[in-house]
């Protein structure tokens, strides 16, 4: 007997001995996980991390672009399989906006996913013990939030007066809705921020960016652009020419320099989302009449950015004689912020300062580019602006310009209703899951 | 020096001092059945002590009874044990032994190192021989073999493709996204059972819309397993049983035996079966006139029509119409000597499918080995290696009209799609693929090498009459290579001309390796003949390593398949690593067979939770009360009245991967990038668990002539895990959660009587009876629809307060509406009832059995029938028998319904089977020199099928094994019915 109790004990020790031994933690066998690379990065990493970030700002530009540009009146997109394109979008009837489907949620998700990636970036960087400098080291991550401050304002541009949540770095936890006012300012102060580390620090950024230079103090200029335009969106025009003057702003430069989102037909790689090929019929975009019969005599945005198609394309209750043609192919670059826009924020600042001077030849510059005469109108505030508004809906078609800008001077109620009945919203109803 | 010795000589001594008694008798004998037929296995057990043997394969037996005299007790499955008192005088016994209704003789797990007798187990755990699994006919894969033969289960085969593919689910739905079905375990040895589907999607695209669940129609790989080297298979339905299984139960847990040599001379078996299987119900095809061809398919259709002088083709017996032969054939060999037992078996089947180009190979081989290597020391081996082929065809749904079945139903019987003279299939003019075309030119093929091993050790270091302990040890190994192979030459019209990729060519492999071992403490103690303590403690560690590749090459070039030649290669892996610890420990006391309580606890940990080494618990209590084994019972005719409760939780893991967060791969700029992925995992995820609470009442009548097993369950199942929707302003789109909870109750009756025994007749009736029912008790997020296509033709939606499998669809006119989601609710998957019957029926050496099987209820949504209509092919097309105004015909009746309402494709899936039925004889004995035994017989499988359902087969699965999302059917391999000729013969 005594045995039996001393092999009870023994095994009871066994299975204590057992049950204490651990089990290793099994990462992920098919991915980098979010907490793994965040704990020591590799440059190689950290590259992936900007490469997926960068990628990721492409993802659903198509329903972003399609839906400020068919509220902003600049184009119809046609849709067999949709008809909320033509009809919610537009206000149609009793049609309005809903808060959890595609055109609301998909942009809304594609931009935050891009803003959750950089965060993990920045959690990299900061943990990162790769050989990088310090000075590196800060300019990533202040890559990192140029690129949030650029998602979070394509956010806000749909979310407008709901505001938006600016700190979303804890996602069971996540931060308040600013205040409109408040988020813009939350943006402008990111990149305020993040330029600190980025101007006049000579040190490259530990990856390659395909939006604009590696080297810190060149990339600072893409940081400012943004900020140009956020200041000019907060109407603090004091701001906006300082950002302006930092920026790659260049009143003689070419009108296309800027940065762009890459596209090409590689396996898995995407395309253009906003090209169609010319007379497409079902699916397809097609510009609002009144960008033709609105257009001066000669201007020759007209011609390269629309293409008359052979037959008249009727949808809905609407029609269109020119096919959306911004982008010829479909590995055509889409601009986060080109040279051309820079010149009429330099416009707009200069008139709103009150030097028409400047104004209106920064405003022949952009004339002369399209084929048109020299400015020959009032060099009043008011007339200023509203040429400045025409040149921008020209030089920026499709760029995603229209609806923000006559939202910002509080002339949407101008914007043309092609059917009785239709509506101009302000904004996208905030998601229903937030 | 000395110390040592007697610290060794001791427990030896010890040990072995019941073997030095003085007197003792030797006792011989025979064990048989009441027509004389031997019982080989039979146990012989002397009362009061632990003293036992076993009978030889010819029902031999020989025994030392210590002392002079003492009481035997001998007893074997399904018959009435006998007591008889032996001495010197009564030492050479002949036994017989008269049957019983029901198996209070057979043992039955208890815990992971014990089991009990029938006759004091607390749970409802079903078993099922040998000869009630293959006795009736011959079975292409165990769990198609199961079908009506125990209580509580929803055994339902997703399609009649050969290779098997079938979904068993244990009372009721337990998981919503996870794993549902159960735990197989083969001797001691984790079986996978997964499904892994071949890549065909990307030919046939059918995830992608309207639903992003794959539709490959996979088997699973429980098949592997050869139902004929199954001794004994026993069913933990629920958490109360399966709770000694801890995180892996709460499916149940299905445990398989496999035959063992029975001492004596080799005893060698060769059986063959020879039969057939045709389609099991032919739906005929629409007959057309000009007319009905202009209606549908225009003025082009009617060109064609016209243009073949009205020519029709009977196209369902072309594609469907095969008499596929099916052959199996079984060599075992058993026998040995005292220390040493064997039994080896070998099976070839070779079935083909009712589809041309189709059918099922198998061989498997096993050997399973016995060896005393002392008086308390033995061990078992088993081995077993499976090579298996099936050709699938190509079924299902679809998004690119090119599998069988959709090309099938949208291809009207005028259209001429054979080959002309040199072998050229002409295009189909009205559907992107021609299937003649189709069936004989693709591949889909799955190939499976298979090892399982296994081992269990056990030590018997005390043995005596009040105490003893016993050490168990197991390891097993299960390894297995899947090799898919699905080939779309670049020559099929779906394929060529700017249509598909001009050829896919998809080789996928899986390697997959599980192991466990486990080792256990078994003591008995018994202080008096009253009263015993059974107590057993032990670990477990199980390991899971399955890595599938799947490579996808397009744009073939010629007509080559290699990967290499081909202008595209596609690759995916997906592993799945797991590693999980626990143990488990159990008390069971016993006071004179009356009262028999048991408690036990498993702990277990997993790298499949958040936290790794956290300990997830599953306790487990059970009491059963004999009450006619009270001094006080007087009523003789009823010699049983078990009264039972039992309770026990289990858990079932989250799908792998929902605890990571990933980060997803893209392609930028010429190069790769990391971009999180849109679901956010769950560090804290932990196990979904199930809570059982099982009563029962077990009757034995007329000295079990008549026996009845009642149980009554409730189970809980908590923190259902969903994914679900998040603010997207985190990142995500979708996380992991548990917030749901399902509560299952169910009956589950069976009454066992032999009617009618005398010398030449014998009758045993079986007769079954169960039913769930389910609802959804927590949603913690808003109900919302899944597993089909949406409301327009019916959906399931989980929804707080209604069952978890109710389909739901748009409301038409007049039915009423849920306020919340404006959905009628038509009908549900689970079956109001099932009810089956078995009957054996012996006369002389004649034995008849026939299986039938009953399911009342349950709705299935019936897709096949919608794509039919929509191309005009449907065989009642022209039939006026649904239109309740009379007007239109079938066809366009149930068209003018999409849209309106879905009631049309949500049909009552009910159906009556006469499983199995079979006919044998036993040649008389001594005919021929040197043959035991020669039985001949005839059997069949589904051979009569009543119901009403529109379609093949109201059995049917579009999503195969999936936990909710089953009872879906668009198009699929049509079942079949089977008859075969059996010769056994035993020398």
């Amino acid at each position: 007997m005594k045995n039996s109790k001393y092999i009870s004990i023994l095994l009871f020790a066994a299975i204590l001995a057992w049950s204490s031994c651990k089990v290793d933690v099994i990462n992920d066998p098919n991915n980098p996980g979010a907490n793994t690379i965040t704990v020591n990065a590799s440059l190689a990493e950290l590259q992936n991390l900007v490469d997926g970030s960068e990628s990721g700002m492409r993802d659903n530009l198509n329903n972003y672009y399609d839906g400020v540009g068919v509220i902003g009146r600049e184009f119809y997109r046609y849709s067999t399989s949709d008809p909320r394109f033509t009809s919610d979008l537009l206000g149609k009837g009793s049609a309005v906006l809903d808060n959890n489907t595609f055109y609301t949620t998909n942009p809304f998700d594609a931009r935050y996913r891009v803003v959750k990636n950089t965060n993990i970036l920045i959690k990299a960087l900061q943990n990162t013990k790769a050989a990088i400098t310090d000075a590196q080291r800060k300019a990533g991550i202040a890559y990192a939030e140029t690129i949030q401050a650029y998602e979070l304002l394509m956010v806000f541009n749909q979310q407008y007066g709901n505001g938006i949540r600016v700190d979303v770095a804890d996602p069971n936890n996540l931060g308040p809705f600013l205040s409109k006012d408040s988020s813009l300012n939350a943006i402008q102060d990111l990149l305020n921020k993040a330029n600190t580390d980025l101007q006049g620090n000579s040190a490259s950024l530990p990856f390659t960016t395909s939006l604009y230079s590696n080297v810190a103090s060149d990339f600072s200029k893409l940081n400012r652009a943004f900020a140009a335009r956020v200041a000019i969106y907060r109407q603090d025009w004091n701001q906006a020419g300082t950002a302006l003057s930092g920026s790659f702003f260049n009143l003689n430069g070419n009108l296309n320099f800027g940065a762009y989102h890459l596209f090409s037909t590689a396996g898995g790689d995407q395309l253009n989302p906003q090209y169609f090929p010319l007379n497409s019929n079902g699916e397809t975009r097609v510009v609002e009449p009144s960008f033709i019969t609105d257009a001066a005599a000669g201007d020759n945005r007209v011609t390269t950015k629309t293409s008359k198609r052979t037959a008249t394309a009727f949808q809905d209750g609407l029609q269109s004689d020119y096919d959306f043609y911004v982008y010829q192919s479909n590995v055509a670059s889409i601009p986060l912020i080109r040279n051309e826009e820079l010149i009429l924020i330099y416009a707009e600042v200069q008139a709103q300062s009150g030097s028409s001077a400047n104004a209106v030849g920064a405003i022949n510059v952009i004339r002369n580019a399209a084929g048109l005469a020299n400015y020959a109108g009032g060099t009043d505030l008011n007339s200023l602006i509203n040429e400045i508004l025409n040149q921008r809906r020209y030089s920026l078609f499709g760029e995603g310009h229209r609806w923000i800008d006559m939202r910002r001077y509080n002339k949407l109620n101008l914007l043309p209703l092609d059917r009785p009945g239709d509506h101009v919203w302000t904004q996208f109803p905030r998601p229903a899951t937030e | 020096m000395r110390k040592l010795l007697t610290i060794v000589a001791l427990p030896l001594l010890l040990l072995s001092l019941p073997y030095l008694s003085v007197a003792q008798v030797a006792i011989t004998g025979t064990v048989t059945d009441s027509k004389k037929n031997p019982l080989p296995g039979a146990t012989i057990s002397l009362k009061n002590s632990n003293f036992s043997t076993t009978a030889d394969n010819s029902g031999k037996f020989s025994m030392t009874v210590p002392g002079d005299k003492g009481v035997i007790v001998v007893s074997n499955i399904g018959f009435s044990p006998q007591t008889i008192n032996v001495d010197a005088n009564n030492k050479s016994l002949s036994v017989i032994l008269t049957e019983e209704a029901g198996k209070l003789e057979e043992v039955v797990v208890s815990g992971l190192a014990t089991s009990i007798k029938r006759s004091n187990l607390a749970n409802s755990v079903a078993s099922i021989s040998s000869k009630e699994l293959i006795g009736t006919t011959t079975q292409e894969t165990v769990d198609g073999a199961l079908y009506g033969k125990f209580t509580g289960a929803n055994v339902s085969a997703n399609s009649g493709a050969p290779g098997g593919g079938i979904s068993v689910k244990l009372r009721g739905i337990t998981s919503i996204v996870a794993n549902s079905q159960p735990l197989f375990i083969v001797d001691g040895v984790y079986f996978d059972n997964s499904s892994i589907n071949a890549g065909l999607n990307i030919v046939s695209k059918a995830a992608g819309q309207g639903s992003t669940l794959f539709q490959d129609n996979p088997s699973n790989r429980i098949a592997d397993l050869d139902p004929e080297d199954i001794d004994r298979i026993e069913i933990l339905k629920g958490a109360s049983a399966a709770a000694i299984y801890g995180s892996k139960a709460a499916g149940g847990v299905v445990i398989i035996t496999t035959k063992r040599g029975i001492r004596g001379n080799p005893r060698v078996e060769v059986g063959q079966t020879v039969g057939e299987q045709w389609q099991l119900r032919k739906l005929g095809q629409r007959s057309w006139d000009t007319a009905k061809v202009k209606d549908a398919f225009g003025a082009a259709g009617l060109a064609i029509y016209n243009a073949n002088n009205g020519k029709i083709y009977n196209y369902e017996d072309e594609l469907y119409g095969r008499h596929g032969v099916m052959n199996n054939t079984r060599l075992d060999v058993s026998g040995g000597s005292d220390k040493t037992t064997y039994y080896a078996g070998v099976t070839y089947k070779n079935d083909q499918g009712i589809v041309k180009h189709t059918g099922y190979q198998k061989t498997s081989y096993r050997l399973n080995l016995d060896q005393k290597i002392t008086n308390t020391i033995d061990v078992s081996l088993n081995a077993n290696y499976v090579e298996s082929e099936s050709n699938r065809g190509f079924f299902n749904n679809d998004n690119t009209s090119t599998t069988l079945g959709v090309s099938f139903v949208s291809t009207p019987s005028w259209v001429n799609l054979y080959p002309d003279a040199n072998g050229n299939y002409p295009n189909n003019p009205v559907a992107p693929s021609n299937f003649i075309q189709t069936r004989d030119l693709i591949t889909n093929r799955e190939n499976v090498t298979r090892t399982l091993l296994g081992g269990t050790a056990n030590w018997r270091i005390v043995n005596s009459d009040m105490h003893s302990l016993k050490i168990t040890a197991r390891a097993g190994i299960d390894q297995y290579t899947l090799a898919t192979t699905a080939i779309f030459p670049k020559v099929l019209q779906f394929e060529n001309g700017g249509n598909g990729t001009n050829g896919a060519s998809i080789y996928g492999t899986t390697l997959s390796k599980n192991s466990n071992i486990n080792a256990f403490a078994v003591y008995d103690f018994r202080p008096s003949t009253s009263m015993s303590f059974r107590t057993q403690a032990g670990i477990t560690a199980e390991n899971i390593d399955q890595n599938t590749v799947v490579s996808t090459a397009t744009q073939l070039i010629g007509t080559q398949t290699n990967l290499n030649q081909a202008g595209s290669i596609q690759v995916q892996q997906n592993k799945l690593i797991q590693k999980d610890r626990g143990f488990f420990a159990q008390e069971e006391f016993n006071y004179k067979d009356i009262a028999i309580l048991t408690a036990g606890l498993r702990g277990d940990k997993s790298s499949r939770n958040g936290d790794p080494n956290k300990y997830y618990y599953y306790p487990k209590a059970s009491g059963a009360f004999n009450l006619h084994n009270l001094p006080s019972w007087r009523w003789t005719e009823v010699n049983q009245v078990k009264l039972r409760v039992a309770y026990g939780q289990a858990g079932n893991f989250a799908p792998f991967g929902a605890i990571y967060t990933p980060l997803v791969p893209v392609i930028f700029n010429g190069s790769t990038g990391s971009l999180i992925g849109t679901t956010q995992g769950n560090i804290n995820l932990g196990p979904e668990k199930q809570k059982e609470l099982e009563f029962g009442l077990d009757l034995g009548i007329l000295k079990n002539r008549v026996t009845f097993e009642g149980t009554y369950y409730i189970r809980t199942v908590d923190d259902l895990l969903l994914n679900v929707q998040v603010p997207g302003s985190s990142g995500f789109t979708l996380a992991w959660k548990n917030v749901a909870a399902i509560r299952n109750n169910g009956v589950e009756l069976a009454v066992n009587t032999i009617p009618v025994i005398n010398n030449d007749w014998k009758w045993n009736l079986q007769i079954r009876f169960w039913k769930n029912t389910a609802k959804v008790t927590r949603l913690d997020v808003p109900a919302f629809n899944t597993g089909a296509f949406g409301a327009t033709l019916g959906t399931y939606r989980i929804q707080l307060d209604q069952s978890p499998t109710q389909l739901v669809g748009i409301a038409g006119p007049g039915e009423s509406k849920d306020p919340q989601s404006g959905l009628h609710r038509f009908g549900d998957a689970e079956p109001d009832f099932q009810f089956s019957c078995g009957n054996t029926v012996s006369w002389k050496n004649f034995e008849f059995t026939v299986l039938m099987h009953w399911k009342k209820g349950g709705s299935n949504i019936n897709l096949t029938t919608l794509l039919s209509d929509i191309f005009g092919t449907s065989p009642d097309f022209d039939k006026k028998s649904l239109d309740p105004t009379g007007q239109k015909v079938n066809g366009a009746y149930r068209l003018s319904q999409l849209g309106v309402s879905a009631r049309t494709w949500i049909e009552d899936a009910s159906y009556f089977r006469v499983r199995e039925m079979g006919l044998s004889y036993r040649l008389p004995k001594g005919i021929v020199q040197g043959i035991s035994l020669i039985k001949v017989g005839v059997s069949a499988r589904n051979l009569i099928n009543v119901f009403s359902y529109n379609s093949y087969d109201p059995e049917v699965s579009n999503f195969g094994t999936n936990a909710i999302s089953s009872n879906v059917e668009v198009t699929p391999f049509p079942s079949a019915k089977s008859i075969f000729f059996n010769l056994t013969v035993t020398f």
